[in-house]
């Protein structure tokens, strides 16, 4: 049976340094949960609490409702995947597998048999011989894996294993990851700084600030519900623009801001504060004829660069001297320095809060 | 088509001083010790091959002297290594640990001689230690540890100055193991034994192994510390090999003596290396 994990109110502190100010969350049976947030937010050091690395100052870690805060970091039965995969270097694929079974004292038949099933499961057959300096970055961070799960944990945590692979290797890993664990059922702690990588792997996305939540939603909600600031520009590109509440018109609220006064959504969460207006670029359409369109908002700028992307052209333009980006599919034909409406949906325009 | 000659590096000059001392003092000289042990490079009488040293050399004496040096040498580089690791794993969680690694250091910058008169000083036959053991009724009489039969005194006094040495070798290999890795293991369920006897025994086996073969070599092959605190027979190898040089005047016997502590020296370090190979392997 998978196991719920809650942190309840979790401070930890490095000298004068209070680097997670008072964390709580809870997380259901077979969850896959990502930590995003940038360097130094903390994660990593709430993911090694939860582990038992490190002990909180305050506040309580449960497992199933049980609280492990005292439970020794080789009792709790968590399996941790690391960021330097921190393979056995003096072991073999195989014996780097077995390890955790030889520790938990599993007979020596069964342990065969379930290091072959992981070394399958992990597309690693045949390299069961190999040390880890023989085998590429991929691979290590496989046998990593196959090591965590082969003791079927009941949590398992992944300190950005993906972060020293290059881009396409990454995807993959990423797939088998989710893959394997959605096989097992095991819930699942993720720590990345990579929004891509959050938004596609997880049930729920936790976003992290200098050591507290900012927000904690699926990821289709924190993309396009960011409730901050932060939240936004830190989760897929957006434009953040400063903006101040004007009144609210039925399901949207007028929004003075420097490039217009323009209506927006999402605007009730908002209580007694700075606010700014996020709008993705891919909700920027470029209108050719200057026409009432019900429900839109519509600016005009100056193309100051068309840059191509690949996939699509991000076309950034002038607004009132305020720089905006557009992503628009990458057969539009435009030409630096000519003048352009954009149109913006009003359901698509958010109003989010500032942290500062 | 012209063949194109290899043009001479000019930078290779510079390693004519590191080059040129190895060859000097190191070949050279293990070059005329050899030769010396088959009758060359005689300072009296005619120099010419002969097998007569090398006959005359493995006499008990000689092999007397050869067990005791081997028994100090690999003595006290056990009982070295075997205080050094558990102490340098308790001071890697100790607080104030280059503190207590800088005092512990002290022993490598006193000279040997001096090293040994300081503990002879202690384990003499009324010295600190006996007089200590017999005001606490441990022993009635106090016990013979400077020059006793068994060099049990040059053992004291050889560990005292090479688990230091040790210590500086094996501190840097486990703070050289990621601590990642020892994290890997304890979060798969191993406990602290585990992760000694899976991760940090195995990894820092090279080191280890260097540690007692730079010890074993200088004890070995040790003088001043074996002329003064050692027993009055068995002398070590390099006493014996001084005094036949020096009061018998036969330098050809001694080129002999050093040659088998080379040859004695170089088989067990081969011996230390291919165990350390098999227990990687076991491993």
């Amino acid at each position: 049976m998978a196991t719920s994990v809650s942190v309840n109110n979790v401070v930890k502190k490095f000298g004068n340094v209070t680097v997670l100010k008072g964390i709580s969350f809870h997380i259901e049976p077979g969850e896959f949960v990502t930590l995003l947030g940038p360097s130094g937010c903390g994660k990593t050091t709430i993911l090694r609490i939860i582990a038992g690395f490190l002990d909180p100052e305050e506040g309580q870690v449960l497992f199933n409702d049980k609280v492990v805060n005292n439970v020794k970091p080789n009792k709790r039965n968590t399996a941790m995947c690391f960021q330097s995969y921190a393979l056995f270097p003096n072991k073999t694929v195989y014996e780097n597998i077995r390890f955790g079974l030889r520790m938990r004292k599993v007979p020596s038949d069964e342990q065969r048999q379930r290091v072959e099933n992981a070394i399958a499961m992990v597309n690693l057959t045949g390299l069961g011989d190999r040390k880890p300096y023989e085998l590429s970055g991929g691979q290590q961070q496989r046998v990593a894996l196959a090591r965590a799960i082969v003791v079927n944990p009941d949590i398992l945590l992944f300190d950005e294993p993906l972060s020293n692979l290059d881009a396409k290797l990454r995807e993959r890993v990423r797939m088998e990851i989710r893959e394997v664990q959605k096989a097992m059922g095991i819930t699942t702690i993720y720590v990345t700084h990579d929004q891509a990588e959050a938004l596609s792997i997880s049930d729920n996305v936790i976003a992290m600030s200098n050591g507290t939540i900012v927000q904690k939603a699926s990821p289709r909600a924190i993309y396009d519900y960011p409730s901050t600031e932060f939240v936004a520009d830190h989760i897929g590109a957006a434009n953040i623009i400063p903006a101040e509440m004007g009144s609210a018109k039925g399901d949207f609220v007028e929004v003075n801001t420097p490039i217009g006064c323009l209506y927006a959504n999402n605007f009730h969460h908002i209580k007694d504060q700075k606010i700014a207006l996020c709008i993705r670029p891919e909700d920027l359409h470029p209108v050719l004829k200057k026409e009432r369109m019900e429900n839109m908002n519509i600016i005009t700028g100056k193309i100051r660069n068309a840059i191509y992307m690949g996939n699509q052209l991000d076309l950034f333009f002038l607004v009132n001297d305020y720089l905006i980006r557009a992503s628009v599919p990458k057969d539009y034909i435009i030409e630096e320095g000519a003048t352009i409406d954009f149109a913006i949906p009003r359901d698509k325009v958010l109003v989010v809060g500032c942290e500062k | 088509m012209m063949k194109k000659g290899k043009r001479f590096e000019w930078g290779y000059l510079l390693l004519i001083p590191g080059i040129g001392y190895i060859l000097l003092f190191i070949i050279m000289s293990t070059y005329v010790m050899i030769m010396q042990s088959l009758g060359y490079y005689n300072y009296t009488g005619e120099s010419g091959f002969s097998l007569q040293f090398w006959g005359e050399v493995f006499d008990q004496q000689f092999l007397d002297s050869l067990l005791y040096s081997l028994k100090i040498g690999i003595g006290s580089s056990m009982i070295s290594i075997v205080i050094c690791y558990p102490f340098v794993l308790i001071l890697q969680k100790t607080k104030g640990k280059r503190i207590l690694l800088s005092i512990m250091k002290t022993p490598m910058f006193i000279p040997a001689l001096v090293g040994s008169f300081l503990i002879i000083n202690i384990i003499d036959y009324h010295g600190i230690v006996n007089e200590l053991l017999v005001f606490l009724r441990i022993i009635e009489e106090p016990l013979r540890l400077r020059n006793d039969k068994y060099g049990i005194g040059v053992l004291m006094i050889q560990v005292w100055k090479n688990v230091p040495f040790q210590m500086l070798i094996m501190s840097s290999a486990i703070e050289s193991i990621r601590k990642d890795v020892v994290d890997a293991a304890r979060n798969l369920g191993a406990n602290i034994f585990s992760i000694i006897r899976h991760i940090i025994l195995p990894l820092t086996l090279p080191s280890a192994l260097i540690a007692v073969t730079l010890v074993f070599i200088g004890t070995f092959n040790d003088f001043a510390v074996s002329n003064t605190a050692g027993p009055l027979y068995p002398n070590s190898l390099s006493s014996l090999m001084l005094r036949n040089a020096n009061v018998f005047g036969e330098w050809n016997l001694s080129a002999c003596i050093g040659t088998m502590m080379m040859i004695t020296t170089i088989l067990l370090v081969s011996i230390y290396t291919l165990i350390a190979k098999r227990l990687e392997k076991l491993d």
